[in-house]
């Protein structure tokens, strides 16, 4: 018996050591990351103690280029490790985010949609006192900015519409192809005639639902007027319920669009089929002259590209007056912002992701990852580097001459998904414009 | 060593055993089921640091949700396909691989391999299969119900549900089914037999009654994790086209963290507990009055 009691003790103790230990490895675990991640680099500076700093990045497109510009960083501070986590496809950046902030493990620094990061305010860094302030474009900040203080690091303007691959809209129009023709639906239309005369399908329409309810749709809304005060106006209206989108010219001029893009579609028979991917497969090869998207296809499109590195973005028309706003200009916004967590994130950390955050904007390895490697429009005017692929050009000479149209980033938050979801129906022939409308319209009035 | 005397000497020989398992269900189990009960109350979006108690408003908010409810009734549809669908070809395949057939271990785990396979890995598979291998087939045969992908209209991509659900799971329930049968005793079939009763006879007043207790494990089992269902839906069809295949669980998960309305998310999650609960336990109550003694 007396064994057995012994036996007992040493087992019960052993039992108390492990689920001891067990806790302690984790409530310790943020004390002891900065000091024990730091093998790696045996010689670091003495400057500071090795940190360890992780950034969860949200666009996936440029998850390797991300990965060696850390690897270029670490180089430059051999006491800093950055290490890069990604987002799920088809998961949200807020999702992911507010999933880790419940496990109470946030990574150090986030990469959010512009729309999300006042949720997160009480929780990240106020970085308005920040070198880079200085050097952004104008009103870059301005959507993060809350009680006067800026709380995130804008990293990449994009921008939207139609993209043609030159060699086949030149083809078609038997010669030259001028994009500044193209400022009515019926002169798109015709230029959809004239590919499709040439052989070629005229365009393929992507049917995910961000790209329709994130993307397409809301040019109805940044397109009612220039001035973003009645733009939100036009906002309040649809929440309220008193905005009738079934007689609203823009909508409606959008939709006729849309309309002229249904039927020219390669998808037409199974309009909901295409996945993501085929989008830039069958642009880059000319299979089509034309695709609905934005500047952050380039890596997928030059991986199939057969026209020389010749494409160029189209507005979307939403009448036949080429004066109408809209008929000329491009979406385009400032769309990825990284913040800092203040939570769990020690000083040292923090300060680590400031310098990574400085690194980008004012160093040259730092610039050349932004705008050659990972194709970014930068929003900093300092950061002079013309942009590395013709999307961005592109991009570019339209904000050059004051034809953009911002794009709407702070729509709320399941707008794409369920307003998505409408526009698909809508595509797959399920629905008609007015029952489009209805559900658009019963949406807004959900939305708390 | 239960005989011992005193209640701290026996509790704590008590703990020795139940005490790790205990702790371990107490802390990821019970602590978060009763704080999620809590966070019904408040009016938290899943990630601002403060919240206020809104008392039983989320709740009105789950009965006025349409898309709650439709979505309630297109998972109930599903359960009914799925579970009687898995039930009868689990236990064909479990009878027919009974029958001392060449080679039927091999079958055995043939059948049950894709229960391995986890359900998102699952999903991509057969995405793979729907929307390119058959399309594929399809046109080249010139098959018109093969040559579009059944992932883009919402009927067929409720089919593909089915299938896939009753591919992952037939092969598990066929384990469960085999185990019963081989307890079926030799001796009464044979005294059937005997007495003139064949096949179909043999089956309905034999084999089928003495079954009760495997099929009360096989439906209770099919039932919860159909009701429950996510990973399948979320990479096969991801509740399109359109919102149409929808199921449940990821209308709750999208309120909860797309619509950030935390508080009404874990409102429809709690009614979803109590309305699965309800049903399973409705099934294990009805099905034991059937079990009988051999």
């Amino acid at each position: 018996m007396n064994k057995i009691k012994g036996l007992q003790v040493l087992i019960l103790s052993l039992l108390v050591v492990m689920v001891v230990t067990a806790c302690g490895g984790n409530g310790g675990g943020k004390d002891t990351n900065a000091s024990d991640s730091g093998n790696g680099a045996g010689n670091a500076s003495a400057s500071g103690k090795a940190v360890k700093i992780t950034l969860l990045n949200s666009k996936g497109e440029i998850q390797t280029q991300l990965e060696d510009a850390a690897k270029a960083f670490h180089e430059d501070n051999p006491n800093i490790t950055l290490e890069i986590q990604a987002v799920p496809t088809g998961g949200s950046p807020f999702e992911r985010a507010s999933a880790l902030y419940a496990s109470g493990n946030p990574p150090t620094m986030i990469m959010l949609d512009t729309g999300d990061v006042e949720k997160f305010k009480d929780r990240i860094l106020d970085l308005s006192g920040e070198k880079w302030m200085a050097d952004t474009v104008a009103n870059a900040t301005d959507l993060t900015t809350f009680d006067g203080k800026n709380y995130a690091f804008p990293l990449a303007i994009e921008g939207y519409g139609f993209i043609y691959n030159k060699a086949v809209v030149d083809k078609a129009a038997g010669g030259s192809f001028d994009p500044s023709t193209i400022t009515t639906t019926s002169a798109l239309e015709n230029l959809f005639k004239q590919i499709e005369a040439s052989g070629k399908k005229a365009l393929v329409i992507s049917p995910m639902d961000w790209s329709l309810g994130a993307h397409y749709l809301p040019l109805a809304y940044a397109g009612q007027s220039k001035d973003p005060a009645e733009v939100n106006k036009f906002l309040d209206s649809l929440k309220a319920g008193t905005a009738d989108l079934a007689n609203n010219k823009v909508f409606n001029g959008l939709m006729d669009t849309f309309d002229v893009m249904m039927r020219y579609n390669l998808d037409q028979k199974s309009p909901l089929s295409g996945a993501y991917e085929r989008g830039p497969e069958v642009l880059g090869k000319g299979e089509v002259g034309i695709w609905f998207m934005g500047n952050w296809a380039w890596p997928q499109i030059s991986g199939f590209d057969t026209a020389n590195g010749q494409y160029g973005f189209l507005p979307v028309p939403i009448s036949n007056n080429p004066d109408d706003y809209g008929n000329q200009e491009i979406s385009a916004a400032v769309s990825k912002r990284i913040v800092i967590d203040k939570e769990k994130s020690t000083p040292e950390q923090q300060e680590a992701a400031k310098k990574f955050l400085n690194w980008i904007v004012y160093e040259a390895k730092g610039q050349d990852f932004l705008v050659n490697k990972a194709s970014i429009i930068p929003a900093f005017k300092n950061i002079t580097l013309p942009a590395a692929d013709p999307l961005g050009k592109s991009i570019q000479a339209y904000m050059a001459k004051g034809k953009t149209e911002p794009s709407m980033s702070t729509l709320p938050a399941d707008h794409w998904s369920k307003v998505g979801a409408s526009m698909q129906k809508y595509l797959a022939q399920k629905s008609d414009r007015a029952t489009l409308a209805k559900e658009i319209e019963d949406y807004w009035k959900s939305v708390k | 060593m239960i005989a011992e005397k005193g209640v701290w000497n026996r509790l704590r020989t008590r703990l020795l055993f139940t005490g790790p398992t205990l702790f371990a269900f107490l802390t990821v189990m019970i602590v978060p089921f009763v704080y999620g009960i809590y966070l019904t109350f408040t009016n938290w979006d899943g990630i601002a640091t403060s919240h206020t108690l809104v008392g039983f408003q989320n709740y009105g908010e789950v009965f006025r949700d349409r898309d709650f409810w439709q979505s309630f009734a297109l998972t109930l549809k599903y359960v009914l396909f799925s579970v009687v669908l898995i039930n009868a070809i689990a236990f064909a395949l479990a009878y027919a691989l009974t029958k001392g057939m060449r080679g039927q271990s091999l079958f055995r785990a043939g059948f049950f391999v894709p229960n391995l396979v986890g359900g998102i890995v699952l999903g991509f598979i057969w995405q793979f299969i729907f929307s390119k291998v058959l399309v594929y087939f399809g046109t080249k045969a010139d098959i018109p119900l093969l040559s579009y992908s059944w992932l883009t209209d919402p009927d067929k991509a409720f089919w593909s549900l089915v299938i896939v659900t009753v591919w992952q799971y037939a092969g598990y329930m066929m384990v469960i089914f085999v185990a019963g049968l081989m307890n079926v005793p030799n001796d009464i079939l044979e005294a059937a037999s005997i007495d003139g009763a064949r096949g179909w006879m043999r089956m309905r007043k034999m084999t089928l009654p003495l079954m009760v207790p495997s099929f009360i494990v096989t439906i209770f089992l099919s039932l919860q994790r159909c009701f429950m269902v996510y990973d399948v839906n979320l990479s096969l069809t991801n509740g399109g086209p359109f919102k149409s295949t929808e199921f449940v669980s990821m209308h709750v998960y999208e309120k909860a963290f797309l619509s950030r309305d935390y508080g009404v998310g874990q409102a429809e999650a709690f009614v979803l507990f109590l309305l699965v609960a309800a049903v399973t336990l409705l099934q294990v109550y009805f099905s034991k009055k059937l079990e009988v003694e051999a």
